[in-house]
């Protein structure tokens, strides 16, 4: 794949991650997670394509599986259980939100942070943008109260995080991908585990009122 | 026998003994005797090894270099004066264990005897490994073993409340001591490039003088802590009377050594040359810790308590010897240097050594009475005849009576502080005048203060019930506490020989090298300084005593009125009933001291009169004075010390929001506010 | 000769000291124009306490009948160190100056504990008293003698007189001030005036009556002729320290006589000193006397500084 399909995928998660910041409803936050993990599938078939190693294949089914399938329709379900489709709550009004994102994303291309994005000088673009997804993927977790959304967050900055190593031209190794998965399967499970009980315990997922257990 | 392997197996014994312990923690008797088994053999393998070590006058250098751990090598150098402290060491272990063997039969279903063993065995491996270790990193391991090990020997007996509490503030202390040493040895490791102590000694002419001088004060700090020097004590009277008996004796007798040792091994050995100042301040320090100690001695009543106090006193007067050394040292008169410094090592073994036999006889008689609290004593001395006896010559030998071995350390002392007197520059001459005068007075207060600690504790009537009930402690307590009383009595009789013996010892210190010899071992077993200023002999006043007082006792008895009746009758009462309150009280022999240093002691107190009719002020049914000591250090620097540091807590809990987001929010800004300083 | 020299060195002291206080008895007396007792006196009174029974209280213990024998010998042992009447004996086994001071200690130990050990209130708080004062004397004691043995450059108290004072003409004011900083620990030490009142036996003013309160018969002769002792002791050590004028320098027939007579002129004028002091002044309340015992101390200090000023 050439260069233009990398950064219309590249693209394509900045603009999941930006609506994760203005979307309303988790199922459609659900939805966007699910079409960024399909750009990462995509990014690393092309890293497959080009090392032509047969258990990057393996791993990208395997991500495919897990972050494009599994990962959504656990979420939708958790959803449609205990009915938790509205999420409004964030700290940052959602003005004041969009400036954030822009000033970050702006940091992300910035000179000061030049000897990041040049590690590797042709793919520069690339890696600005994957910088930018994961301020803004960190931003998100900070923002949101409700932890379905935290959670979403967590995922899509380790999104940006294999992003960024596939273009920084670091190391592919199928064993650190595959770590990657197995380390996001059992996340999954106990996240989710956890946010039913949460839920069950709280009477509701706003992390606000969750605060009662510092008292 | 190589001397690597009498260390090792030295090493091994205990530690064989301390894990071996824990495998007997369901036995009672089984762990006693492992325990107690391993700690004499150890011991007395210590006493052996060191001896053989001080005889060859070799060095036992060791470093192995762990890989994967480049700071770190288990390195030792034993050179003389760590042989010496190691002799101090398995000198008071052996008797302790030995004591220990039966006075350990009081926990006996109780408490865990396995764990008692190991931290035991542990305890004192750590002390040994601290006077041996020679890389800063090995050291602070050992520091930290020792540490840990006597902190859950404190709390042993976790049933009283407040021993938990001492152990707190012991662990807290100690703690803080820990963080001053580790900022010493990381000043010294930046300007010498490392942490082993040869290399460090080699390459002390590296460091800055303002360096040099910052490292003073954190050694002194973190070593003062430990020995329990004024102002940083306020730990020792309350952790070494709520510690086991044996293990007090310890504690007091060798622990708080192990900071003497590694002040004398910073200052005179690993940063020379040192600047005046040094010296003088530890003197101060040595001055004021001594009367202060005593002082606050006087007003306890609470035996341990009272002996812990003592223990600051003494560390007093040995930091006394260990400034005047430094003093001179870096005056360039080595030879008077080598003087103060040989009366600072008799006097931490004469010490160790009459310490240990007071708290192994106030731990019979606290065994035999339920309590510590001197008022409920009296009259032990009918029930307890040879524990009294022991407790007498410990009595006599820390309020340097002669002949016994405290004597002769304190007139060494005096000895250096007199020439430093002659000698000096007009400061410190002053100093040393004062230092001279704090030591005078602070013989006299200790001598009143023991007066009042046998007189109340053994002497005239029982003051309570427990007493009468109370038997003579077991043979084995017996042995322990009679091996150490005998011992007083040789080491001030043949101090003579101890003293020139233990010149070549502190000749091991690079310092000292090619002095000649200062004192002598004269004919009659006298103790002679070299340039003729003073003399004196303990085994001659010891053979005048006995011949003379055989000869008066001979001659009143049955020379003279051969026929004399001699009848018991009652004390004189004036004519009314004789009863335990009319004996003097614990406070009130000190009431007058205390009430002379008022300024100082800052007592209160309150007077409570009942009176038999409320119409008639005339007759009082009874009056009650409570008199109250508060250490004043603890009013005046520790209270609002914490008081300063949970305020400024509560104000820093306000960053702990419990809310998650706020916590990712500063990850978040910690992650930018980097990117943009690192790139 | 020598030989003799020593006995009479070891006899001196308790034959004597009975005789000084009858001295002292004597001259209070005409102080207080009485004609008083003869200056033999306290012979009788010890001979008659020799002869007497005894009554040990049930409380005692072995320390109670041991103490007065260790307390006599001590004084015994103290009184044959120090130098007496020649210069040439020269003491180096028990001459020292911290070791007079220390093993009186041992004396006023023992003292205090037997006064403890009877159980009454008497002398439970005369030991109290008594370790107050003795505790504070001791800085005074230590520093008094300190002067004299730096001004000689030895700490051996016997080799002290043998150098000329004369030749220290400007150490007078030194040892001017250091005298009177040791006459008042005398006082203390030896229970007198202002410190303690030797003929009382009211519960007010008494510190060392009161110890020895309970004692009888020969144990008590042992206590009063022990107490006389430390009394000579002290002058001895003031008179010849201090003023070691007509001292027998060697062991000549006429030089030791001048020694002698020179010795008891010497005690005769500080018998006369305490007999004065007690006739003029009264004795002081208990808490005034620590300021005392801190002036002998600070004027020792002042005269050690002043050794070195010059």
């Amino acid at each position: 794949m050439s260069i233009v399909t990398l950064k219309i995928l590249l693209e394509i998660m900045f603009l999941t991650i930006v609506f994760l910041h203005i979307s309303k409803k988790n199922y459609d936050a659900a939805i966007a997670y699910g079409i960024q993990s399909f750009c990462v599938v995509l990014i690393l078939f092309n890293s497959f394509q080009e090392t032509g190693n047969i258990l990057m294949l393996f791993i990208v089914l395997l991500t495919l599986v897990v972050k494009v399938i599994l990962a959504p329709t656990f979420f939708t379900r958790l959803v449609r259980k205990h009915d938790l489709n509205i999420s409004i709550n964030t700290y940052l009004n959602i003005s004041l939100t969009l400036i954030t994102v822009v000033i970050l994303t702006a940091i992300a291309h910035s000179s000061k942070l030049l000897p990041l994005t040049t590690i590797i000088p042709a793919n520069q673009t690339l890696l600005a943008l994957s910088l930018s997804v994961m301020l803004l993927a960190l931003f998100l977790i900070v923002n949101r109260q409700g932890a379905i959304l935290q959670i979403i967050g967590i995922l899509s900055f380790e999104n940006a995080i294999v992003a960024f190593t596939v273009f920084a031209g670091l190391e592919q190794s199928a064993a650190l991908q595959f770590g990657i998965i197995f380390d996001i399967v059992i996340w999954i499970t106990i996240a989710t585990t956890f946010v039913s009980m949460l839920y069950k315990h709280f009477g509701t997922l706003n992390v606000t009122s969750i605060k009662n257990l510092k008292e | 026998m190589t001397p690597e392997i009498g260390f090792a197996s030295l090493i091994s014994l205990f530690i064989v003994g301390a894990i071996g312990s824990l495998f007997f923690r369901n036995n009672d008797k089984l762990a006693n005797r492992w325990q107690s088994f391993f700690a004499i053999t150890g011991s007395l393998t210590g006493i052996f090894f060191s001896i053989s070590q001080l005889i060859s006058g070799k060095i036992l250098a060791f470093a192995f270099a762990i890989p994967g751990f480049p700071l770190l090598s288990l390195s030792l150098y034993i050179d003389a004066i760590s042989a010496f402290f190691i002799f101090i060491i398995s000198l008071i272990a052996l008797m302790c264990s030995i004591y220990g063997i039966d006075y350990i039969k009081h926990y006996y279903g109780k408490y865990d005897l396995g764990a008692l063993g190991f931290f035991f065995n542990a305890f004192i491996v750590g002390i040994i490994l601290v006077v041996s270790a020679s890389n800063a990193i090995f050291f602070l391991i050992a520091w930290e073993t020792m540490s840990f090990a006597s902190y859950f020997l404190v709390i042993y007996d976790h049933h009283d409340k407040e021993n938990v509490k001492a152990g707190f503030l012991y662990l807290i202390m100690t703690q803080v001591g820990t963080v001053f040493i580790m900022g010493a040895f990381l000043l010294m490791y930046k300007y010498t490039g490392s942490f082993d102590f040869r290399t460090i000694q080699a390459n002390a002419g590296l460091i800055p003088v303002l360096a040099k001088n910052l490292i003073f004060v954190f050694a002194l700090t973190g070593f003062g802590i430990k020995a329990g020097i004024i102002p940083l004590h306020i730990w020792l009277p309350a952790a070494h009377p709520a510690a086991p008996s044996h293990v007090s004796a310890i504690m007091s007798g060798v622990m708080i050594k192990s900071g003497i040792f590694m002040m004398i091994r910073v200052f005179l050995d690993l940063i020379q040359p040192a600047p005046t100042w040094w010296g003088l301040t530890i003197i101060t320090i040595g001055a004021i810790s001594s009367l202060l100690g005593v002082l606050y001695a006087l007003t306890e009543h609470d035996i341990k308590r009272l002996l812990a106090y003592h223990s600051i006193e003494n560390i007093g007067i040995i930091l006394l010897g260990v400034g005047s050394a430094l003093t001179f040292s870096s005056l360039n008169m080595p030879g008077l240097a080598l003087i103060s410094l040989v009366a600072a090592l008799f006097h931490t073994l004469n010490h160790a050594t009459f310490k240990s036999l007071l708290f192994l006889s106030a731990g019979s008689v606290i065994n035999q009475t339920h309590t510590r609290n001197m008022e409920e004593f009296g009259g032990l001395i009918k029930f307890m005849p040879q524990t009294a006896l022991f407790f007498l010559i410990g009595s006599m030998a820390i309020s340097a009576l002669p002949p016994f071995n405290g004597f002769f350390s304190e007139w060494l002392t005096y000895q250096a502080l007199f020439q430093g007197i002659a000698v000096l520059s007009p400061i410190g001459k002053g100093i040393f005048m004062l230092a001279a005068g704090s030591l005078a007075f602070t013989g006299g207060l200790a001598l009143a203060c023991f007066v009042k600690a046998f007189g109340v504790t053994f002497l005239a009537r029982p003051r309570s019930e427990e007493v009468e009930h109370a038997k003579e402690s077991s043979f084995l307590m017996r042995l322990g506490m009679g091996t150490l009383a005998t011992l007083s009595l040789l080491f001030g009789i043949f101090s003579g020989y101890l003293i020139t013996a233990m010149e070549n010892i502190g000749k091991s210190l690079a310092v000292f090298k090619n002095m000649p010899a200062i004192t002598e071992a004269s004919t009659g077993q006298g103790l002679v300084l070299k340039n003729n200023f003073s003399s004196v002999s303990g085994f001659a006043f010891f053979v005048l005593f006995l011949i003379v007082m055989a000869l008066v006792y001979y001659v009143t008895k049955h020379l003279i009125y051969k026929e004399q009746k001699i009848v018991t009758g009652t004390t004189w009462d004036c004519g009314c009933d004789l009863g335990p309150r009319m004996e003097i009280t614990a406070t009130g022999f000190s009431r007058s001291i205390i009430l002379i240093f008022k300024k100082i002691l800052q007592p209160s107190i309150e007077h409570e009169i009942e009176y038999v009719t409320t119409d008639n002020p005339y007759t009082p049914k009874s009056k009650t004075v409570i008199l109250g000591i508060n250490d004043i250090h603890y009013s005046y620097i520790y209270q609002p010390l914490q008081a300063i540091i949970k305020k400024s807590s509560s104000y820093v809990k306000k960053i702990q929001s419990g809310n998650v987001n706020t916590y990712i929010a500063y990850i978040f800004i910690a992650l930018v506010v980097t990117l943009f300083l690192a790139l | 000769m020598k030989f003799f020299i020593l006995l009479i060195q070891i006899l001196f002291v308790p034959a004597i000291s009975p005789l000084c206080l009858g001295i002292i008895k004597k001259l209070k007396a005409k102080f207080q124009n009485r004609q008083g007792a003869s200056i033999f006196q306290p012979y009788n009174d010890l001979r008659k306490l020799f002869n007497k029974d005894e009554i040990i209280s049930k409380d005692a213990s072995w320390i109670f009948k041991i103490a007065p024998y260790i307390i006599f010998t001590i004084t015994l042992i103290i009184g044959a160190s120090i130098p007496q009447f020649t210069s040439f004996l020269i003491n180096n086994y028990t001459g020292d100056l911290l070791f007079t001071i220390y093993a009186l200690a041992i004396g006023t130990f023992f003292l205090a504990l037997a006064g403890m050990d009877i159980g009454s209130a008497f002398g439970g708080f005369g030991s109290s008293r008594e370790m107050t004062v003795s505790a504070l004397a001791e800085g005074g004691f230590v520093f008094s003698l300190l002067t004299v043995a730096l001004i000689n450059g030895t700490s051996n108290l016997t080799k002290i007189p043998a150098a000329d004072i004369l030749s220290h003409k400007q150490f007078l004011l030194s040892l001017a001030l250091a005298f009177v900083g040791f006459v008042l620990v005398m006082l203390a030490e030896t229970c007198r005036f202002p410190y303690d009142n030797p003929a009382t036996h009211l519960e007010l003013t008494m510190i060392h009556e009161a110890m020895i309160l309970e004692y009888s018969g020969k144990k008590l002769a042992l206590l009063e002729w022990a107490s006389a002792n430390k009394l000579v002791i002290f002058a001895i050590l003031g008179a010849n320290l201090f003023f070691p004028f007509g001292i027998a320098q060697t062991a000549t027939l006429g030089a030791l006589a001048i020694g002698i007579v020179a010795l008891l002129l010497k005690i005769l004028f500080f018998c006369f000193m305490i007999a004065f002091i007690e006739s003029t002044i009264a004795k002081y309340r208990f808490f005034r006397l620590p300021g005392f015992l801190m002036l002998s101390f600070i004027l020792n200090i002042v005269a050690i500084g002043l050794i070195y000023l010059i």
